[in-house]
C-alpha cells in the first residue's frame, strides 16, 4: 500500500480540476427490493453472496489498468451489509492491495439501518471502513412503510447510534423526500432527527419516478399520486433551512455536510474524475474512456470465472466532448467550476462556443461568477436539468 | 339537333338527398351508360367528392331520349354544386338551364340551400319540377313534404312527384314530365355566337376543359374564338360533348350544351360565367351575370417543416391551375415562418383546398383561424383591405372599418325557431323575416357578419337544433362595424399568428379563451411567462405560466455519468425543436393546439 498524505481541503465539497482517484464497489444484492428502485439490484440471491465475493476479489486482482492509489473507496449497492463484515472486509483488501489506498482516503460503505448493529460497525471500522451512508430514507413511519423500507425509524436512529459507539465519526444519512405519501411535517421532523442523531452529513434526494419501477406503474394507473415537482422544490428549500441552521453547507445539489466532511468520492463523480469501478452493473472511467460491467451478478461471477471480461459496453469521449462533460458535471457543484482550470484541461475552444450562451444565463441571473468560477446561482439549483442541458 | 327537341336542366337538391342517384337513373333509363358501366354517381369526378359524397364541380351529360311522343329528345343535365362556397357558381349553372328539378328528402323536407337555390332558379324564371326522393324509406312522410313543397311553389301537393332515385320508381314518368314542361331553348341560331362558360375544370393532358351552353349562334371546331371578360383569343381545338364520355363534334348549335378545348392552361383565363364568342365579334354584349370569383375567407397556410416551403409554393401554383377561385400571396410569421395568406370563397373550399395540398401533394400543414376580408378607412382617405389581422393598422390610423355582411337563412323545425334566434342574435344578427313552411317548419332569415359564421357557426347551429336546422347565406355587402385587433403577447411579445380582428364586444371573450388556452399549453419556464390580449397597447386578458422550480435529477446512480449526458442531450435536442418567441420556448405543438378551430368557441 503506498503512503501519501491526503490534503485537508479534499474534502471541503469544492469542484477541483485534480479531485483524486476513486473506486467504486457494487453489491447488486437486496432482502427487499423497494417499488420506486431502478438500481442495479437483485432478492433471493443469497446463494451468490460467496461466490461473488470471490469473483470480485478475483476480478479487483487482475485489474490491468494504471491506476493511482485510491482518494476514495465506495461501497455502493445494494445492500453492501448484507454481505458480512469480513466479507467485505476482504472486498477491500484486495483495493488496497491491488490498486493502493492513500493514507487518509474516505472509505465508505452504504449500510441499511435493519443490517447492522454495533458490533457489525466495529468490525466494519477494523476492516477500514472510515465512513458509513446509512439508509435512513425518512423517520415517518407511514411514509417508511409506503416506501417499502424494512426498517422503522427507532431501527434507524439505533443504527446511527451504534455507529457512533462504535467509534464512528464520518456518518452520513440518506433521506428521500416529496414522496406522495410526505407531509410537511413529516419531511421536517426526519431532518430534524437525523440532525440530532449526530450526523455530520445528509443526503436528501428527491423520490423520482424511473420508468420501469413498480412505482411508475401504480401511479401511471391512478393508484398512487404523482410526485409534485414545486413541492419536491418546496422540501429542498425546507432541507436547506434547517441543515444551514444546524451547520451544515450544501455543497451539491443533493448533499450538505459540516465544514471538512463533505464527500470526496461524490465530488470526485462531480469533477470529471477518474474512478474505477468493480462489480455487477458498476461503471468506471478514466481519461476520458468510461465503460461499464454486465449487470448480472452471475453473469459478473462467470466472466470472472472464465477469466474473459466483465465489460459490457463503453464510449470514448471525443476531447470536445469532454470539456462540455466537465461543466455540465461540475454545476452540480455549489462551488461551480473554476474556468481556468477547465480551459487547461479540455482547451479553451469548448469554452468560447459557449461564452454567449454563459452570458446570456449569468445576465438573467441564473448563472453565477465569482472571480475565475462560474455557478449555479443559488435560485437555480433545482433548475439545473434546463440550464445545464444548454451548455452541453 | 333542332331547338325545338333540346331540354337543359339542373338538379337542386341538399347534400344527401339522392342528387347524384336520380342522375345515375336518368343516364340509365336514357341509355346513356350501359347497366354494366354504371358505377354508383357516376357524374362526380374527384376521389375527394367521391369520399364526401359531395360535388363540387359541375359537370353536363346529354342524354338521347325517346320520348312516349315516339320523338327523340335531347336532354342536357346540367349538374350543379352542393355547397353555400359555390353559389355563385350554382347561378350560371342554373342560368344554363330553362328548367330544374327541385329533388327534396321525403324524410327530410326541403333544407335551407336548397331553398336559396330555389329562389335562385323561380328568380331565373325557371320552370320547377318539384320531387319528392326516397320515398322507399320508412321514415318517409310523402304527404306532409308534399305539402310543403306545394305550398312553397303554388302548386297543388298532387302535382308534386314521388320517386325512389335509388330504386328507380317513378323516373320513367319524370323523364316524360321534363319533356312536357321544360321550355326548349330560344336563343336566335342566326345571330352571332355567344356561349355561356357554366364550369370550367383543369386537365392534366388536355388543359382547361371549358364547359359552355350555347345561347346564340353556334361553335365550330378549329374556330377563332375569345372569352370576352379575360380577352383571350384562342382557337377551338376541341369542341364535343359528355356522354358522359367526352365525343367530339364538329359544331355546337343554339340550345346545345358541351365542352370547349382550347390548349388554355389554367382555369382564371376560362373563368365560369364569362361569354364565349368568335374572335371577329370579340366585341359582342356579354351573357349577363359575370362576376369575378371573390375570396371571402382568408387564412395562413404554413408547413409544419420549415423545409417545406418550396413544396407548398409548387403545390399551391398547381391547384391554382384548376382553381380560379384560390388567391393566395407568401407571408411570414414569427411563430410559424414562412407560409402563404390565402384566400377562399368559403370555409369548405379552404378545407377542400387544405385537403388537396395534404393528400396530392403529401404536405403537413398548419393553418391559422380563418378570417374575413377586411376594408378600412385611413385617416388619410385611402381605403384598403386587410385579409391577415397583422395588417390591420393602429387604431390612430383609421377612421373606420368595414366588414362582410351576408345574407343568411335557416331551415329549421319551429320547436328551435327560439334557439335559432338566440344563436344569430349572440353573433351580431340582425331579424330579417320569418316564414313559416308549414306548422312545423319556419325559415328564418337574418343579416349577419360573415366574421362571424365562420368561427363554428354551422356547428353550434347544428348541435343546438340536433342536427336539424339547415343553414345557407350569401353576400350582402361590406358595414362598417366596431372591429378591433386583438393581439395575444408571450412575456410582451406579440404571436402574430394569434392576432384576430373581432367586434369590440366580442375581444375580450377571444382574449380570455385564447391566453387561457395558450397557459395550458405552453410548458412551464425558468422564469414566469405572462400571457396577455392587447387592444394596442391595452391589456384585456392575462394569464401566468408559472415559472417551474424543479427540473433536476437527484443524483447520479453508481457513476453512470453517461446516462445523465444522454437525458441532457435529449433535454437540449427537445429545446432545439421549440420555437422561440423572445426568451419563451414554446413547443411547436402549442400552436398547432391553439389554433384547432375552435371546437371551444373562440370568438362566441
Amino acid at each position: 500500500m503506498s503512503v501519501a498524505i491526503a490534503p485537508a481541503r479534499a474534502r471541503s465539497g469544492q469542484w477541483s480540476a485534480e479531485p483524486g482517484f476513486g473506486v467504486y464497489v457494487h453489491i447488486p444484492f437486496c432482502r427487499h427490493r423497494c417499488h420506486y428502485c431502478d438500481f442495479n439490484t437483485y432478492e433471493g440471491l443469497d446463494a451468490l453472496f460467496a461466490p461473488y465475493v470471490d469473483a470480485l476479489v478475483a476480478d479487483i486482482d487482475r485489474f490491468e489498468g494504471e491506476a493511482p492509489p485510491a482518494t476514495s473507496v465506495f461501497f455502493g449497492g445494494g445492500t453492501p451489509t448484507l454481505l458480512e463484515p469480513g466479507q467485505l472486509g476482504r472486498i477491500l483488501a484486495a483495493v488496497g492491495q491491488r490498486m493502493g489506498i492513500e493514507r487518509g482516503a474516505e472509505i465508505t460503505v452504504e449500510v441499511n439501518p435493519e443490517t447492522v448493529d454495533e458490533a457489525a460497525f466495529d468490525a466494519l471500522l477494523t476492516a477500514g471502513f472510515n465512513r458509513f451512508s446509512v439508509g435512513v430514507q425518512s423517520l415517518a413511519p407511514h411514509v417508511l412503510e409506503a416506501l417499502g423500507r424494512e426498517h422503522s425509524a427507532e431501527v434507524a436512529l439505533a443504527a446511527l447510534a451504534a455507529a457512533q459507539r462504535a467509534g464512528a465519526t464520518d456518518l452520513n444519512a440518506d433521506l428521500i423526500y416529496g414522496s406522495p405519501w410526505e407531509r410537511p411535517g413529516d419531511w421536517v421532523r426526519s431532518l430534524e432527527g437525523v440532525i440530532a442523531a449526530g450526523t455530520q452529513h445528509v443526503s436528501a434526494y428527491a423520490l423520482s419516478v424511473e420508468e420501469s419501477t413498480p412505482l411508475h406503474t401504480l401511479i401511471s394507473t391512478g393508484r398512487v399520486p404523482d410526485v409534485d415537482g414545486d413541492v419536491q422544490a418546496e422540501r429542498h428549500g425546507v432541507a436547506h433551512e434547517h441543515l444551514q441552521a444546524a451547520g451544515f453547507q450544501r455543497y451539491e445539489t443533493s448533499n450538505w455536510a459540516v465544514d471538512g466532511r463533505a464527500s470526496r468520492h461524490n465530488v470526485l463523480y462531480w469533477s470529471a474524475g477518474n474512478y474505477a469501478g468493480f462489480g455487477a452493473g458498476a461503471h468506471a472511467h478514466i481519461d476520458g474512456r468510461r465503460w461499464w460491467s454486465v449487470r448480472l451478478p452471475r453473469e459478473f461471477i462467470s466472466a470472472v470465472e472464465r477469466d474473459v471480461t466483465t465489460e459490457a459496453g463503453y464510449e470514448q469521449l471525443e476531447d470536445s466532448q469532454r470539456g462540455p462533460e466537465a461543466l455540465m458535471l461540475g454545476l452540480r457543484l455549489t462551488s461551480g467550476v473554476e474556468l481556468g482550470a477547465l480551459a487547461r484541461a479540455y482547451g479553451e475552444e469548448f469554452l468560447a462556443e459557449r461564452a454567449p450562451t454563459i452570458e446570456q444565463l449569468v445576465g438573467s441571473g441564473l448563472l453565477e461568477r465569482a472571480g475565475s468560477w462560474l455557478r449555479l446561482a443559488p435560485r437555480s439549483t433545482m433548475l439545473g436539468n434546463d440550464i445545464v442541458c444548454r451548455l452541453l | 339537333m333542332d331547338q325545338k327537341h333540346q331540354r337543359a336542366i339542373a338538379v337542386i337538391a341538399h347534400i344527401d338527398h339522392g342528387k347524384s342517384t336520380l342522375s345515375d337513373r336518368l343516364l340509365q333509363l336514357t341509355g346513356t351508360v350501359g347497366d354494366r358501366d354504371m358505377r354508383a354517381q357516376y357524374l362526380d369526378r374527384m376521389d375527394l367528392e367521391r369520399e364526401r359524397g359531395i360535388t363540387i364541380k359541375a359537370a353536363a351529360v346529354r342524354m338521347n331520349y325517346e320520348a312516349d311522343d315516339g320523338k327523340t329528345y335531347q336532354i342536357n343535365l346540367i349538374d350543379t354544386p352542393g355547397h353555400v362556397d359555390f353559389g355563385y357558381e350554382v347561378s350560371r349553372s342554373l342560368a344554363a338551364c330553362d328548367g330544374v328539378l327541385l329533388l327534396v328528402d321525403a324524410a327530410q323536407g326541403i333544407e335551407a340551400q336548397t331553398l336559396t337555390n330555389l329562389y335562385l332558379a323561380v328568380d331565373a324564371g325557371l320552370e320547377v319540377i318539384p320531387i319528392l326522393n326516397k320515398i322507399d324509406l320508412p321514415a318517409a312522410q310523402p304527404d306532409r313534404y308534399g305539402h310543403e313543397l306545394a305550398q312553397l311553389i303554388g302548386c297543388e301537393p298532387e302535382e308534386v312527384h314521388r320517386i325512389s332515385a335509388k330504386t328507380g320508381e317513378g323516373v320513367a314518368e319524370l323523364l316524360e314530365e321534363i319533356v312536357r314542361r321544360v321550355p326548349s331553348p330560344k336563343g336566335d341560331p342566326e345571330a352571332p355566337l355567344r356561349a355561356l362558360v357554366f364550369d370550367s375544370i383543369y386537365d392534366a393532358y388536355r388543359g382547361v376543359i371549358a364547359y359552355l351552353r350555347v345561347v346564340d349562334g353556334r361553335i365550330r371546331s378549329r374556330e377563332e374564338i375569345a372569352f370576352v371578360a379575360t380577352g383571350v383569343e384562342v382557337e377551338a381545338d376541341e369542341i364535343g360533348i359528355m356522354a358522359p364520355d367526352p365525343i367530339p363534334v364538329n359544331q355546337l348549335e343554339t340550345g346545345e350544351v358541351g365542352y370547349l378545348i382550347s390548349g388554355i392552361k389554367e382555369v382564371r383565363l376560362a373563368k365560369v360565367g364569362d361569354t364565349v364568342t368568335t374572335r371577329h365579334n370579340r366585341n359582342a354584349e356579354p351573357l349577363p351575370g359575370y362576376r369575378e370569383p371573390k375570396p371571402m375567407v382568408f387564412a395562413g397556410i404554413y408547413p409544419v417543416e420549415g423545409d417545406d416551403f418550396p413544396l407548398l409554393r409548387d403545390a399551391l401554383d398547381k391547384l391554382q391551375l384548376n382553381d380560379a377561385a384560390l388567391v393566395y400571396e407568401p407571408e411570414s410569421s414569427t411563430a410559424l415562418g414562412f407560409g402563404f395568406r390565402c384566400g377562399f370563397l368559403g370555409l369548405l373550399h379552404m378545407e377542400i383546398v387544405r385537403e388537396r395540398l395534404e393528400r396530392e401533394f403529401d404536405l403537413s400543414l398548419i393553418a391559422t383561424a380563418p378570417s374575413v376580408g377586411y376594408e378600412i378607412e385611413l385617416t388619410a382617405g385611402d381605403r384598403i383591405e386587410v385579409h391577415n389581422p397583422t395588417d390591420m393598422p393602429d387604431p390612430s390610423k383609421f377612421e373606420a372599418v368595414y366588414e362582410p355582411f351576408v345574407d343568411v337563412l335557416v331551415v329549421t323545425p319551429t320547436d328551435y325557431t327560439g334557439t335559432v334566434m338566440q344563436l344569430c342574435q349572440g353573433r351580431r344578427g340582425d331579424l330579417q323575416a320569418m316564414n313559416y313552411l308549414s306548422p312545423e317548419r319556419v325559415e328564418i332569415h337574418y343579416q349577419m357578419p360573415l366574421g362571424e359564421i365562420i368561427f363554428d357557426f354551422f356547428d353550434q347551429l347544428k348541435s343546438q337544433t340536433k342536427g336539424y336546422a339547415s343553414l345557407d347565406y350569401e353576400p350582402a355587402g361590406m358595414r362598417q362595424s366596431k372591429l378591433v385587433r386583438v393581439d395575444v403577447l408571450l412575456n410582451a411579445q406579440p404571436v402574430d399568428a394569434f392576432s384576430t380582428i373581432v367586434h369590440r364586444d366580442k375581444a375580450y371573450d377571444y382574449g380570455k379563451t385564447m391566453t387561457e388556452r395558450l397557459r395550458k399549453l405552453i410548458p412551464r419556464q425558468l422564469f414566469d411567462v405572462p400571457i396577455q390580449a392587447a387592444i394596442g397597447s391595452r391589456v384585456i386578458a392575462r394569464e401566468t405560466v408559472k415559472a417551474k422550480r424543479k427540473d433536476v435529477t437527484a443524483k447520479c446512480y453508481g457513476g453512470d455519468i453517461t446516462r445523465k449526458r444522454k437525458l441532457l442531450e435529449r433535454q437540449k435536442e427537445g429545446k432545439r425543436r421549440m420555437k422561440q418567441i423572445g426568451t419563451v420556448e414554446v413547443p411547436q405543438t402549442a400552436f398547432i393546439e391553439a389554433l384547432r378551430v375552435d371546437s371551444d368557441g373562440a370568438g362566441s
